[in-house]
């Protein structure tokens, strides 16, 4: 290729860029991918805490582990879950815990109720990208530090299942940013309770507990009674957690790893358009206190 | 020592009187607090069913032992919520410990009497429901010094937990922030007392039997009232310790509590 060609290409692919972005939406994208690095940087400070989060979630996972071992006893395979199946699964709940972030997010609620939220709302990028930038940063910090390193050590205690394949491992990782997603737009819409009243701290309660049912958390949905478990696995909780770790059990092949990703596309979706009309309606009758 | 009750009494109230100020909420939130916990039953009630038992306990036996630490659990974090150390360490780094410091009362009472989370109501009737429904399940053979051993196994587990909690808070002097890792022992110890001990790891058990003595507060009692036979072949006299330990770990939280403070060296903001 002479210098004259690769000059061309780059044009072509600058013109490219242009096309779909106006330079007002490039600048905004610029923007929400510096709040995630300056997000990311900060979880990555807080080493102590990071290190204790770890130990108690690997312990954590050792209790369930034990639990689920004690309830197997003989049993190989209970209802297509094997034994090293659920150790699997106890592992990989307690890793993604950090990461999720699923059971304790008041972040944004407390900004509403010290005023804060009055420059957020003003800032140039949209409040729900800001905070998506934010929990991204977040979400990527705990999982370099707290759930991957929790996850190695896990391994090596028990005997576990990896993913198959290539294939398996891309429907993973693609399942797994769907669930931050789900996660994130789930967490966004309890804060939003904050908009409405002064007590959004126990709705929240309330709210966080349900999930940490209802998306298999504490026991493997396949352990649960069939009628329970269908009921689980189509709520936003069971597609945040139950189903990302069916898919790196390798639960799902073809056509069912295409359902579990097309029920988590579907919850993306629903609860990001409903975080925006809820966001619509809450700001309208939003009223700052202090400052 | 009187003036000193009362005192205790009246901060009480006021944290009391402070929470009940929205009713409906209030009661809202306990009951909350009673589904989601007891959810948690429910789901491991719901698994068992697949399996007939853990560790050769049926659901009753569990439902007995885990109704008991849920309980007291509750019953700690409503007492003892002055030292939880999840609020105790903003205090300290807010600098509000201070302000205590400069009253001219017992500091120990003043920390007990600064918080005082009434909606663990929820946890406490959560716990009761799930004891009584292990009662109902259960065949043991009664003596009176059995019935008068589950409030005495109760307390001790109240003095147990709190005093962890104690010495949660008193870490905060020196760490400024919660350290999660304590969590293991609050949360994870009542976590496992609720089960069958016998089912954890040598290393697990041998950590909570030593450095954290839970295995004197649930396993090794109940295994007694219920007449279970013990895998783990403990001399029988192990099921009696458990005021003896409760007692014990709370003196050593409040000799280290006021070792910390003691010590205490204000942040300054």
């Amino acid at each position: 290729m002479t210098a004259g060609q690769l000059d061309q290409s780059n044009m072509i692919k600058f013109n490219f860029v242009h096309l779909i972005l106006s330079r007002h939406q490039k600048t905004l994208m610029n923007a929400f991918f510096a709040t995630i690095r300056i997000s990311f940087r900060r979880q990555l400070t807080y080493r102590a805490a990071n290190l204790s989060g770890l130990a108690t979630n690997l312990m954590f996972g050792f209790f369930r582990a034990s639990v689920l071992i004690a309830l197997y006893q003989e049993e190989t395979s209970i209802n297509g879950l094997s034994i090293q199946g659920a150790i699997t699964y106890a592992g990989l709940t307690q890793a993604l815990i950090g990461f999720l972030s699923f059971f304790h997010w008041y972040e944004m609620m407390h900004t509403v109720y010290d005023g804060q939220i009055g420059s957020d709302l003003l800032k140039p990028l949209n409040f729900f990208l800001y905070w998506l930038g934010v929990d991204t940063g977040r979400a990527l910090g705990s999982f370099l530090i707290r759930s991957l390193p929790l996850f190695l050590v896990f391994t090596c205690f028990y005997d576990i299942v990896l993913p198959q394949s290539l294939l398996q491992w891309g429907a993973f990782i693609l399942s797994m940013i769907l669930a931050h997603l789900i996660s994130f737009a789930w967490r966004f819409m309890v804060n939003l309770a904050a908009f409405w009243t002064p007590n959004a701290l126990g709705i929240g309660r309330f709210a966080f507990g349900l999930s940490w049912i209802f998306s298999g958390f504490f026991m493997p949905l396949a352990l649960f009674p069939e009628w329970l478990a269908e009921i689980c696995q189509v709520t936003p909780f069971g597609a945040t957690v139950y189903i990302p770790i069916q898919v790196f059990l390798g639960a799902g092949s073809g056509e069912s790893l295409l359902n579990y990703l097309l029920i988590q596309v579907f919850w993306v979706v629903t609860l990001v358009l409903l975080d925006h009309l809820i966001l619509a309606r809450g700001v309208r009758k939003l009223v700052i206190q202090g400052g | 020592m009187r003036r000193s009750l009362s005192l205790l009494f009246r901060l009480l109230r006021i944290q009391i009187r402070s929470q009940l100020q929205y009713p409906t909420s209030f009661i809202l939130e306990v009951i909350g607090n009673t589904v989601v916990m007891g959810s948690f039953f429910v789901v491991f009630a719901l698994t068992l069913s697949r399996f007939e038992n853990i560790g050769g306990w049926t659901l009753g036996e569990v439902a007995f032992i885990w109704g008991i630490t849920e309980f007291s659990f509750g019953m700690m974090d409503m007492v003892f919520s002055g030292f939880d150390y999840d609020a105790f360490g903003p205090m300290v780094r807010k600098g509000q410990f201070d302000q205590l410091l400069l009253r001219p009362v017992n500091i120990t009472l003043q920390v007990l009497g600064s918080r005082f989370v009434l909606r663990n109501l929820g946890k406490i009737m959560e716990g009761l429901i799930i004891f009584l429904y292990g009662l109902s399940q259960i065949e043991a053979h009664w003596t009176v010094f059995k019935v008068l051993y589950i409030p005495i196994l109760s307390i001790s587990q109240v003095l147990f937990f709190g005093s962890l909690f104690i010495i949660g808070a008193t870490t905060t002097f020196w760490t400024m922030e919660r350290l999660e890792i304590l969590n293991i022992f609050t949360y994870g110890g009542s976590e496992i007392m609720s089960y069958p001990m016998h089912i954890f790891p040598r290393a697990i058990r041998l950590v909570f039997t030593f450095l954290v003595p839970a295995i004197f507060l649930s396993y090794f009692p109940t295994v007694f009232i219920l007449g279970k036979t013990d895998p783990l072949n403990a001399p029988e006299f192990t099921a009696f310790l458990a005021p003896f330990v409760g007692i014990a770990m709370l003196l050593i939280a409040l000799r280290f509590w006021r070792f910390g403070v003691r010590n205490y060296q204000s942040t300054g903001s």
